[in-house]
C-alpha cells in the first residue's frame, strides 16, 4: 500500500517587503508529506518555519508556487478557492506554543466551536469532543474554563481541539515549548499515536532535540529550501 | 449551540452590567427629558381643559394672558353676554404671585374669578379637601403641592387669606401650581398700588385709578351656534382679539412649548449621540481585548460571520440592558422632579428602536476591526 499524499508543495517562494526591507524566506521549496507521518520541522530561529507552516496552513499567502492539501490543489500562484478559511476549518488542525483556547468558553465549548461552524450536528460534535477529552485524560474537566486548568491540561485540550474536526493535517508550531521535558515527550508520543491511529499528517515545528527520536521524518530549512534529514541519525 | 456573545458576556459579567447601568442612566435621563416635555404639554392644557370655555376674548392684537400681558375692562363680559349665541360669559384674571411660607416663598399662578358668576374655573374633580370660594374676600383655594393645608392663613399684600379648599394637580402652563382667589381680591392684588405709591401719586395729582380691569373674558357658546362665526363677530365689532379653546391651545403650544421642545429635543439628541458613542467605544475596547481570540478564531477557520455576529449581538445586548436599566432608573427618579414628568410607553419603545439602531451603528467599528484582524497575528513569532 503506497502512502497517501497529505501535503504537496512545489517550487514554493515566499519573501517579505521590498527594497531595503526585502527578505527572501523560502526559495523554490518542494516536498511531499504523507498521511500517518509525524514530521519535525527544525531550523534556526528566523529561518522561516512559522512562515512555511502558515503557508501550508493556507493562512499566509506565498509569492508563487503550488500547494496541494490532500489531493486538492489549493494554490497555484494564487489561491484557487474564494476563502481559504473553509479549507482550514474542514481539513486542518492547528496547535500552537501557547494553547490559544478561547478564554470565555469552557473546555467542551472550545472543542465544539469548530464542528459547529462546519454544521456538524451538536450531539455528534459533543460525543466526538467527549471521546477526545477522555482520550487525553481530561474528561472530568469538560465544564472547566481554560483559566482553571494547568498549562499541560490546556495544551491537551488544544490538541483535542485540533483533532475534533477530523483533519487530514495537523500543523503544530512548537507545541511543547511551554512544557517540561517529560511532558514534552508525552505530547510528542501522543501526536505520533494520533498520526498512526487517525492516519493524519502532522508537521511539528520544534527546537527540542529530545523529541526528534519520536518523529518519523525531520525536515530542515537550509539555504531557504527544505531538505529531509535521516531520522536514524538522531535515534 | 454555543452562543459566543452570551458566553463572553458571562465571562465579564460584572463589568458588562456596570457598563450597561452607566449607559442606562444616560438613557434614563433621555426618558426623563421626554417625560418633562410630555409633562409640559399636559400641564399646558390643564387650565384650558378645566375651564372648558369656548371663547377667550383678550386685548386687541395680543395673544392673550398666557403669552403676553392682556387687559380688558371687566364690563366687557356684559357686552359679550349680550351677543346672540353666547351662553355664559365671565371676566377672569391670571397673575403670578409668591405665597409666603414659613421657610420660603412659593411661586404660583393665581386665577381670579367672579365667585357669583356663572363659570367656576375650579374643576370639582380636582378638589381633594374643602370647597370652592364662597366669600368675596380673603379666601383662597390652593393646590396641594404649595404645601398649605386647609384653614392655613396666607398673607398677601395687606390681608390674610384663609385656605378654604385644596386641589390636586391644578397647574399653569408653566408648571406652577394654580391658586384661586376672588376676582375682587385679584384685581386689588394686580392693579392696586401700595399705600406709599398712592400717597406719592396723590401728591403728584394722580387720582384716577381704575382697578376694574381683568386679563380676559371667557365665554361659552349656546348649542347650535358657530363658535367661529361668533368669534369673528366679536373681533370685528369690539376691537378685541378672540381665540377659541383650540386656538388658545395652539398659542400655548407654539409660544411656550415649541422652544422647550426644541431645547429638550436637542438635549435628547445629544444624549442619544453620546450614548451611541459610549456604546461604540465600549464595544471597540471589548473587541480590542478579544483581538487575540478573534485572530485564533479566524486562524482555525471560523467564518467572519460567526465573529461579527458575536460583536453585533454583544452590542445589542449592551443596548438592551442599558435600555432596561434606563427605564428602571427613570421610574425610580421621575417623581422626584419638581415639574410634572409623564413617562409614556410609546416614547420608551421609540427610544428602544433608536437604541437598537444606534447599537448596530456602534458595532461597526468593532466589526471593522474584526474584518481587518490578521489571523497570523495570534501566533506572533
Ligand atoms: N510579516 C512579516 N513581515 C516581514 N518579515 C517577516 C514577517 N513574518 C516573518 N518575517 C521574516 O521572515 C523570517 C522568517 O520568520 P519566521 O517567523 O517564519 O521564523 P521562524 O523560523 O518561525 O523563527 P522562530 O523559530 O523564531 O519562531 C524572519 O526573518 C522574519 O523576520
Ligand atoms: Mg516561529
Amino acid at each position: 500500500m503506497s502512502a497517501q499524499q497529505a501535503i504537496k508543495v512545489e517550487n514554493l517562494n515566499k519573501s517579505f517587503g521590498s527594497g531595503d526591507t526585502f527578505v527572501d524566506v523560502i526559495h523554490d521549496a518542494s516536498f511531499t508529506i504523507y498521511k500517518g507521518e509525524l514530521v519535525a520541522l527544525v531550523a534556526p530561529s528566523g529561518a522561516g518555519k512559522t512562515t512555511l507552516l502558515m503557508m501550508i496552513g493556507c493562512v499566509d499567502t506565498p509569492v508563487s508556487g503550488k500547494i496541494w492539501i490532500g489531493d486538492e490543489k489549493v494554490y497555484d500562484n494564487k489561491w484557487l478557492t474564494k476563502t481559504t478559511r473553509k479549507i482550514r476549518r474542514e481539513k486542518l488542525g492547528f496547535i500552537f506554543q501557547a494553547h490559544y483556547l478561547i478564554p470565555f468558553l469552557n473546555v467542551i465549548d472550545n472543542l465544539v466551536l469548530l464542528p459547529q461552524a462546519n454544521k456538524v450536528d451538536e450531539k455528534v460534535a459533543k460525543t466526538k469532543a467527549r471521546e477526545l477529552l477522555k482520550y487525553f485524560d481530561i474528561a472530568e474537566k469538560e465544564k472547566a474554563m481554560p483559566s482553571q486548568l494547568s498549562g499541560g491540561q490546556n495544551q491537551r485540550v488544544a490538541i483535542a481541539r485540533a483533532l475534533v474536526n477530523d483533519p487530514e493535517i495537523i500543523l503544530a508550531d512548537e507545541p511543547t515549548a511551554a512544557l517540561d521535558s517529560a511532558r514534552s515527550i508525552d505530547v510528542v508520543k501522543m501526536l505520533k499515536k494520533i498520526a498512526k491511529e487517525q492516519n493524519v499528517a502532522i508537521v511539528m515545528v520544534t527546537h527540542d532535540e529530545r523529541v526528534l527520536p519520536y518523529c518519523d521524518k525531520i525536515m530542515k530549512i537550509e539555504n531557504k529550501k527544505t531538505v529531509f534529514e535521516d531520522v536514524s541519525a538522531v535515534k | 449551540m454555543i452562543h459566543l456573545a452570551k458566553e463572553d458576556i458571562k465571562h465579564t459579567f460584572g463589568k458588562f452590567i456596570v457598563t450597561a447601568m452607566g449607559v442606562g442612566m444616560l438613557l434614563g435621563i433621555v426618558l426623563i427629558m421626554i417625560g418633562v416635555y410630555r409633562g409640559m404639554i399636559v400641564d399646558a392644557e390643564v387650565l384650558l381643559d378645566d375651564l372648558a370655555v369656548d371663547l377667550w376674548i383678550v386685548q386687541e392684537n395680543t395673544l392673550g394672558p398666557f403669552a403676553e400681558s392682556s387687559r380688558v375692562h371687566e364690563d366687557l363680559k356684559n357686552t359679550i353676554k349680550a351677543i346672540e349665541g353666547i351662553d355664559k360669559s365671565e371676566a377672569i384674571t391670571f397673575q403670578n404671585i409668591q405665597l409666603p411660607r414659613a421657610d420660603k416663598k412659593v411661586r404660583v399662578m393665581a386665577v381670579g374669578y367672579d365667585i357669583f358668576g356663572e363659570i367656576n374655573p375650579i374643576n370639582p374633580q380636582r378638589l381633594i379637601a374643602g370647597r370652592t370660594l364662597k366669600h368675596d374676600h380673603y379666601e383662597i383655594v390652593v393646590e396641594e403641592k404649595t404645601g398649605f393645608r386647609l384653614y392655613d392663613k396666607i398673607k398677601l399684600s395687606r390681608h390674610y387669606y384663609t385656605v378654604v379648599g385644596v386641589t390636586h394637580g391644578a397647574v399653569s402652563s408653566g408648571g406652577d401650581s394654580l391658586v384661586y382667589i376672588s376676582l375682587k381680591d385679584a384685581q386689588e392684588l394686580q392693579f392696586s398700588y401700595s399705600n406709599k405709591r398712592i400717597h406719592s401719586d396723590r401728591a403728584r395729582g394722580i387720582y384716577n385709578k381704575d382697578s376694574h380691569m381683568v386679563n380676559a373674558v371667557i365665554a361659552t357658546v349656546k348649542d347650535g351656534y358657530s363658535i367661529d362665526e361668533i368669534a369673528d363677530t366679536i373681533q370685528k365689532w369690539h376691537h378685541k382679539s378672540v381665540y377659541t379653546k383650540e386656538e388658545q391651545k395652539i398659542v400655548l403650544t407654539r409660544n411656550l412649548i415649541e422652544k422647550a421642545s426644541k431645547q429638550i429635543g436637542l438635549f435628547t439628541a445629544i444624549l442619544i449621540l453620546v450614548s451611541t458613542i459610549i456604546i461604540a467605544l465600549i464595544i471597540y475596547t471589548m473587541t480590542l481585548e478579544k483581538m487575540k481570540e478573534i485572530s485564533i478564531m479566524k486562524l482555525i477557520g471560523l467564518p467572519n460571520s460567526t465573529i461579527i455576529k458575536m460583536i453585533v449581538e454583544e452590542t445589542l445586548l449592551l443596548g438592551i440592558f442599558a435600555f432596561i436599566f434606563g427605564n428602571i432608573f427613570s421610574h425610580l427618579i421621575y417623581s422626584k422632579f419638581p415639574k410634572r414628568v409623564v413617562l409614556e410607553i410609546p416614547d420608551a419603545w421609540m427610544l428602544f428602536a433608536i437604541i437598537i439602531i444606534a447599537s448596530i451603528l456602534a458595532s461597526f467599528i468593532g466589526v471593522k476591526k474584526v474584518i481587518n484582524a490578521d489571523p497570523t497575528a495570534a501566533i506572533g513569532g
